[in-house]
């Protein structure tokens, strides 16, 4: 029967209080980072959609004809920077304003398809070059007025800026507590463990044989909180996908492509599992190189 | 035919602090199957000595040869090659108390990776060799000290070293227990082995007339064959 020296996960035994103390600590870093990560998803998934919704509504004269309009609108959508152009004759504006006021029947019997004028709604393929190219609508003799949400696109720029850089602050702040409280607990763990260590370099033990299984045990403590907080996302994902918003959010950095809260909870789960395993192994062979001395 | 020289110390001079040298440019060789006692009092050098032979210290002056290769250029992360080949027996046992005998032996087995077969075979040889095999699910606080030393050699010998280190392995055991001890060494020289035994134990040095180097205030005063006292 061969003998074993560090079974995984002994200090959980030996130090009880400490090791749960750092696996709290951990976990909440992870959940920390968890939620900064689908934050990130979310609110880059919210501006993609934004920037697909953001348009140029160009209002037409009424002597502006409507093959001159449809001749514009040809034009516009040979531009580069265009992403789709729509038409909107007097005729759908009236629709859509009567669908939009169905409960206000005073203001519709004043309104007619005249009144209303025609317009050109223009989908950008980036927000930077909505006001270019509504500055250049504007010289148009038949624009009347030229109209965008850029204000709207900014403040959430802004806001989601904001909050990126406090959860990367944050995040950083836990992650360097986390990978103090591997060291501190590997630390002891080597201490405790200094008759045994120094027995093997009697026998003639290498120092990797040495070195793995305490480096080990740093990866385990590692990827057990991240685990936990892996689930805690994954769970959360799921329940805010039965419970408030099953549709599909559009996956940042991955055009074309789109995933359900839950999807992206578990990638997510997956993303802090391996940052959890790096972490550990990270703060392992700090540990080990600083307090073993073989 | 003149013997070849297993291990060597040239010259090896070891200062602590500012104080006088422990080791003064002490030298000597071991022949292959030598038994020798490396006597002297409590800091004349004798644990020092045993010390750099197996780089737990390295000295300030001198070289140490083990078949012809210079221990000191060795890396250190190479040298757990060399202490597979030097077993070394503390005065302290060094036994782990939560491990049976079995157990401690097996240590010396675990670190070069043996299969479970390669080790349910040696070990019971071990054991036998230094008559511990009845005791091979004991305890070390169900031993004896004679018997923790013996299964401190045991593990010593598991990677059969071509050299065994002793230091003062009889310094916390009865004389009872000593003179088994020394039996199971005795035995092992036999077999082939070199010992290098440290000790200020005279009795047993009177005992055994092997060879004696004696150590004085880090220095080689006397290496002959003989008594403690020359």
């Amino acid at each position: 029967m061969m003998a074993k020296f560090f079974k995984l996960g002994e200090p959980l035994k030996k130090e009880r209080m400490l090791s749960l103390a750092n696996i709290m600590v951990m976990t909440i870093t992870f959940l920390i980072l968890g939620l900064f990560l689908m934050l990130v998803f979310v609110s880059q998934s919210t501006l993609s959609y934004l920037e697909q919704q953001t348009q140029i509504t160009a209002f037409f004269k009424d002597d502006f004809g409507e093959d001159q309009i449809v001749s514009l609108k040809e034009e516009l959508m040979r531009d580069e920077r265009v992403y789709n152009v729509e038409y909107i004759s007097k005729e759908d504006a009236l629709e859509i304003f009567t669908e939009i006021n169905k409960d206000e029947p005073l203001l519709l019997e004043a309104v007619t398809a005249n009144i209303l004028p025609a317009s050109l709604n223009i989908q950008t393929k980036k927000v930077e070059d909505l006001q270019v190219l509504a500055e250049q609508l504007n010289q148009n003799e038949g624009v009347e007025g030229v109209r965008y949400f850029e204000e709207v696109m900014s403040s959430f720029q802004q806001i989601a800026q904001v909050i990126y850089l406090l959860g990367f602050l944050l995040s950083g702040m836990f992650l360097f507590i986390s990978f103090s409280a591997i060291i501190i607990t590997l630390r002891i763990f080597i201490s405790r463990k200094g008759r045994e260590i120094e027995i093997l370099k009697l026998v003639g033990a290498s120092n990797s044989f040495v070195q793995r299984p305490i480096i080990a045990q740093g990866v385990f403590f590692s990827f057990i909180s991240s685990f936990l907080a892996a689930m805690v996302i994954i769970l959360g994902a799921l329940l805010i996908e039965q419970t408030y918003f099953s549709g599909e959010l559009i996956v940042p950095f991955a055009e074309g492509f789109t995933a359900t809260p839950f999807v992206l909870g578990i990638a997510t789960g997956v993303i802090l599992i391996v940052s959890g395993i790096i972490l550990g192994l990270l703060a392992s062979k700090t540990a080990v190189i600083k307090y073993l001395k073989f | 035919m003149q013997k070849k020289e297993q291990i060597e110390f040239k010259h090896i001079t070891k200062i602590y602090g500012d104080g006088d040298p422990v080791l003064d440019k002490v030298g000597f060789s071991l022949f292959r199957g030598d038994f020798a006692f490396l006597v002297g009092e409590s800091g004349a050098g004798k644990s020092t000595l045993v010390k750099i032979l197996i780089r737990e210290e390295e000295p300030d002056e001198g070289e140490v040869y083990f078949e012809d290769q210079n221990l000191l250029e060795i890396p250190k992360k190479d040298f757990h090659k060399i202490r597979r080949k030097i077993g070394v027996v503390f005065q302290d046992f060094k036994l782990l108390e939560s491990k049976t005998v079995y157990e401690n032996v097996a240590i010396s087995l675990e670190v070069v990776k043996s299969s479970h077969k390669e080790t349910s075979d040696l070990i019971p040889n071990v054991l036998s060799m230094v008559h511990l095999l009845d005791k091979k699910d004991h305890f070390p606080n169900q031993l004896s000290g004679g018997e923790k030393q013996r299964v401190s050699i045991a593990r010593a010998l598991a990677h059969e070293p071509d050299i065994l280190v002793a230091d003062e392995p009889t310094g916390m055991i009865d004389p009872e227990s000593g003179e088994r001890v020394m039996e199971v060494l005795e035995q092992i020289n036999t077999r082939g082995t070199t010992i290098l035994m440290a000790t200020h134990d005279k009795d047993i040095v009177n005992s055994y007339k092997k060879r004696v180097i004696r150590i004085k205030s880090g220095k080689i005063v006397s290496d002959k064959e003989g008594g403690y006292d020359g």
